[in-house]
């Protein structure tokens, strides 16, 4: 794990995770020892607030509250807690047993037997093993048209299913009853939920802790308005109280809810902020107690604070900052893109052409200059934290020696007198999003070191993905944060030939190969090699510009205690398990 | 004049066609669709969803569509929002959105009007730099400066009003004055341009002449003559502030329709984007209809036939 930042607010992070001692008196395995990885503290608690009332901004409307079609950031924020799957993550980013206390793995790891707890809905009513049948097969039904239906694949049966979604005519209802029926997934009884996958994958419990596999009553699904906060039915910490649409959220403890630690908050208010600037604001106004993330601009201001200084928290992100290059392959990765038939007019396809942009970039500069210095260099893809990250991979560190002289092959190879000479690449961003300082910084780079120019075209961005898609740009912006813990998520798609998400138009069979290979491989260790040998293929190729692994800086008011953190928070620190934290008197 | 309204409301439904086919053709020409996001969604899902909102079929075929559920009142189904109405978004925000640019209204007139006679009455003394100076940066201030301004100085600093929200009465204050701001300033230029133009007039001379006392010539013959072209811009104004504020609602955080015009580009939630802009074009639309009519009652000159 990378260095943790060290701020001015040692002290802060100390009474932060004080009150975690006194949560529970045994750690129960659901959510880890909580605060462990904050601080190690030796004060005592301070007492508690009679008012146990959170205020969190939410950056945005949550789009659904329906678990299976959801995937936005600000869905996921309420949907934590109102509810948890079979398997959830601890803070070490463990898979840990949550709505199951136990299950059994076949020999051959294709099959998963899952074992109950005895648990309740927030409408009384108890969770049942058919009630996962039921989510899981409404993940995979493609009249559900789930964005993260693709999880499910490795389930026997789910690939039919996922391949009717986009069928052309659009399969009778019947014929997908029919497949449905065929889905890998049953209740033997009320507590025991069984799933066989078609081939053995290891990443799979890894991606059950994600929020589409929570269980679903199908009578509370289908009913009216289901998603409304009157009729909404939770299996959570927590339940929805009120859903006051682009206002606020608010949510109340579950009184039914099985874990072991039970929500010492009476209330998590979610005033809705689409603006940063907004949630600032209130922050500072003592309208709100967390805020997350503090804009880039306002971090040095913040940091300066001789108050909001002791409440800045900024902490390592499963997430990456990369610009992608094009390397020139079409979407279906098998032959070349058109417009880069011609290398003059893809310089980007050229090996030597990368590394000499790659060289030419001092990450840490641009993490300080662009980021406020919060994050650390990324020579890979992988995050720090996952098994598979290799932190000896850096073929092409910052030289710009080394730079020109891959500069000057390329130039020779590519058949142009200079880089001066090239035409200007293609920069590809979307606007609106604070990129502009990055951009400026790489063109800028660039230009020094080789005289090579470049257009700089911010879209807006739906044009901008749309673009950078089809491969119209030599050089685009791009990010990723993790879905779940596994390398598995952070490579298949994103760097396989032809894949979803594959944006630098890349593509390598052994790459390809090893990935294939190492979400089959049961031994972990092996497994992590896998991960690594493909990370380094993939640095060595220069396949896009990996930059920064970056923080993602938060304001939490010092009063706010138990937070239990992970590095896949996105919308405040501790957004896994609200239920640890509490109001200190204040 | 029956007729004469009526026959003016009637040509309202072919501006809305009108717009509407423009609005429509152009949403479908941008690249991107509602089912972009950074992480793209697999293929067969999007075809999936496509099929689903009726997206495969030709773009006049889902314009017919969409016109037939409008003429129905039926605004269709959210991109963004899954599992709400578009009826059900703009009836939740709307009357939000009309309180805080009703509100904004009034304190436009109240202050710009006044401003305006006050700088014409004290033309080219100080009453008139202060008031024109006001106007010039009421005007070049953008509302988002002005909102932060507030929020920077009224709730952080001083912490009279709250930062954002909908839910109190203390919370219109600011957004209220950061709406009105650019409308005051405009009101205000118009009110003194038009007073000095009246001023001028043979009628003023001849009201002085005649011996009324100046508050009378200014309560009674100027002001009521100079407000006729100020009423030609209340209109558009009415219309503007009503239909909500992007920035406004967006910086202080109120759950009103305003924000969506620009979101529903962004997100390329069709429905609501058309809804956005009917919405709009039959506020301008209706309101300098209403505008006209009030023609009729500060000026006896014109008739409508």
């Amino acid at each position: 794990m990378p260095q943790k930042r060290l701020l001015a607010l040692v002290g802060a992070l100390a009474i932060v995770a004080s009150a975690c001692g006194g949560t529970t008196a045994s750690a129960p395995p659901s959510s880890g020892a909580p605060g462990e990885s904050v601080a190690p503290s030796t004060e005592p608690s301070t007492g508690l607030a009679a008012d146990q009332v959170v205020r969190i901004a939410l950056p945005g409307e949550p789009p659904t509250l329906d678990p299976s079609p959801a995937q936005d950031a600000n869905s996921l924020a309420v949907l934590r807690a109102l509810h948890r799957p079979l398997v959830y993550i601890n803070e070490k980013l463990e898979v840990v047993p949550a709505l199951a206390e136990s299950w059994d793995i076949s020999s051959d790891a294709t099959e998963f037997t899952f074992h109950l707890r005895d648990a309740k809905y927030s409408n009384g009513d108890p969770i049942v093993a058919e009630d996962l049948v039921y989510s899981w097969k409404r993940l995979a039904d493609p009249r559900t048209a789930a964005p993260y239906s693709y999880v499910i694949a490795e389930v026997e049966g789910a690939e039919e299913l996922l391949g009717m979604a986009g069928a052309d005519p659009a399969p009778s209802d019947a014929d997908v009853e029919a497949a449905l029926d065929k889905l890998g997934v049953s209740a033997t009884d009320e507590k025991t939920f069984v799933v066989k996958l078609a081939t053995p994958a290891t990443y799979f419990l890894s991606a059950m802790t994600l929020w589409v596999f929570v269980p679903l009553q199908e009578k509370w699904v289908t009913s009216a308005d289901a998603f409304e906060a009157a009729n909404y039915v939770s299996s959570g910490p927590f339940m929805l109280d009120t859903w006051d649409h682009n206002s606020q959220i608010v949510l109340k403890p579950n009184p039914n809810w099985y874990g072991d630690i039970k929500p010492t908050l009476t209330e998590i208010t979610m005033p809705i902020y689409a603006e940063p600037a907004a949630a600032q604001a209130a922050y500072e106004a003592d309208e709100v107690d967390i805020i997350m993330p503090v804009d880039s601009p306002d971090v040095p201001r913040v940091q300066a604070d001789p108050v909001m200084g002791a409440e800045f928290v900024s902490d390592p992100q499963l997430s990456i900052t990369y610009y992608n290059f094009n390397n020139g392959n079409d979407p279906t990765g098998k032959k070349k893109l058109a417009r880069c038939e011609d290398a003059k007019a893809c310089p980007t396809a050229n090996k030597n052409f990368r590394i000499a942009l790659t060289q030419a970039v001092d990450k840490q500069a641009f993490i300080d200059a662009t980021l406020a210095g919060l994050g650390q260099p990324a020579n890979e893809f992988i995050m720090p934290g996952l098994p598979g990250y290799d932190e000896t991979v850096n073929p092409y560190p910052y030289d710009l020696e080394a730079a020109k002289a891959a500069m000057d092959k390329a130039v020779a190879e590519l058949g142009f007198a200079s880089a001066a000479d090239i035409p200007p690449l293609k920069f590809g961003f979307n606007t609106g999003g604070g990129h502009e300082p990055r951009v400026a910084f790489l063109a800028e780079a660039w230009r020094q070191a080789f005289g090579l120019q470049t257009d700089q075209i911010g879209s807006e961005f739906g044009v901008f993905l749309t673009q950078r898609t089809a491969g119209e740009y030599d050089i685009a912006r791009n990010g990723w944060g993790a879905d779940y813990p596994h390398a598995n998520n952070q490579t298949s798609g994103l760097f396989t030939c032809g894949g979803g998400n594959n944006d630098q138009q890349w593509c390598n069979e052994e790459f390809d190969s090893l990935i294939k290979q190492a979400a089959v491989e049961q031994d972990q260790a092996k497994q992590a090699e896998l991960y690594k040998q493909s990370q380094k293929i993939l640095a060595d190729d220069a396949a896009s510009l990996f930059l920064a692994f970056p923080e993602r800086p938060a304001l939490v008011k010092p009063y706010v205690q138990g937070l239990t953190k992970t590095p896949m928070d996105s919308t405040s620190p501790g957004e896994h398990f609200y239920e640890t934290m509490q109001i200190a008197e204040h | 004049m029956l007729s004469y309204l009526s026959r003016r409301i009637l040509w309202i439904i072919p501006v809305l066609f009108t717009v509407s086919i423009i609005t429509f053709a152009l949403m479908h020409a941008v690249p991107g669709g509602p089912w972009d996001s950074e992480k793209r969604l697999p293929a067969s899902v999007q075809a999936r969803l496509n099929a689903e909102y009726g997206l495969d079929k030709p773009v006049h075929e889902q314009y017919i569509s969409w016109l037939g559920g409008f003429v129905q009142g039926d605004l269709g189904p959210s991109y963004r929002f899954r599992d709400r109405r578009v009826n059900d978004i703009v009836a939740d925000g709307l009357p939000t959105t009309i309180q805080l640019g009703v509100m904004a209204f009034i304190l436009a007139v109240l202050v710009g009007i006044p401003l305006g006679i006050f700088a014409a009455l004290g033309h080219n003394r100080w009453p008139d730099y202060v008031s024109t100076s006001l106007s010039i940066v009421g005007i070049a201030t953008p509302s988002f400066v002005l909102a932060i301004l507030l929020i920077v100085i009224f709730s952080v600093q001083l912490g009279w009003f709250p930062t954002g929200g909908w839910k109190t009465p203390d919370a219109w204050v600011l957004p209220t004055v950061a709406l009105a701001g650019f409308p005051i300033a405009v009101i205000a230029r118009y009110t003194r341009a038009s007073m000095l133009e009246v001023t001028r007039k043979d009628y003023i001379r001849t009201a002085h002449s005649k011996g009324l006392r100046n508050q009378s010539v200014v309560s009674r013959h100027m002001i009521r003559n100079a407000l006729i072209p100020v009423v030609t811009i209340l209109g558009p104004t009415l219309a503007f502030l009503v239909t909500g504020s992007f920035i406004i609602e967006r910086i202080f955080s109120i759950p009103g329709v305003g924000r969506f015009y620009l979101d529903s580009i962004t997100t390329r939630d069709y429905s609501l984007l058309m809804a956005m802009t009917m919405l709009y074009a039959f506020s301008v639309a209706f309101l300098n209809v209403v505008v006209d009519v009030l023609y009729a009652y500060i000026d006896p000159r014109i008739r409508y036939s």
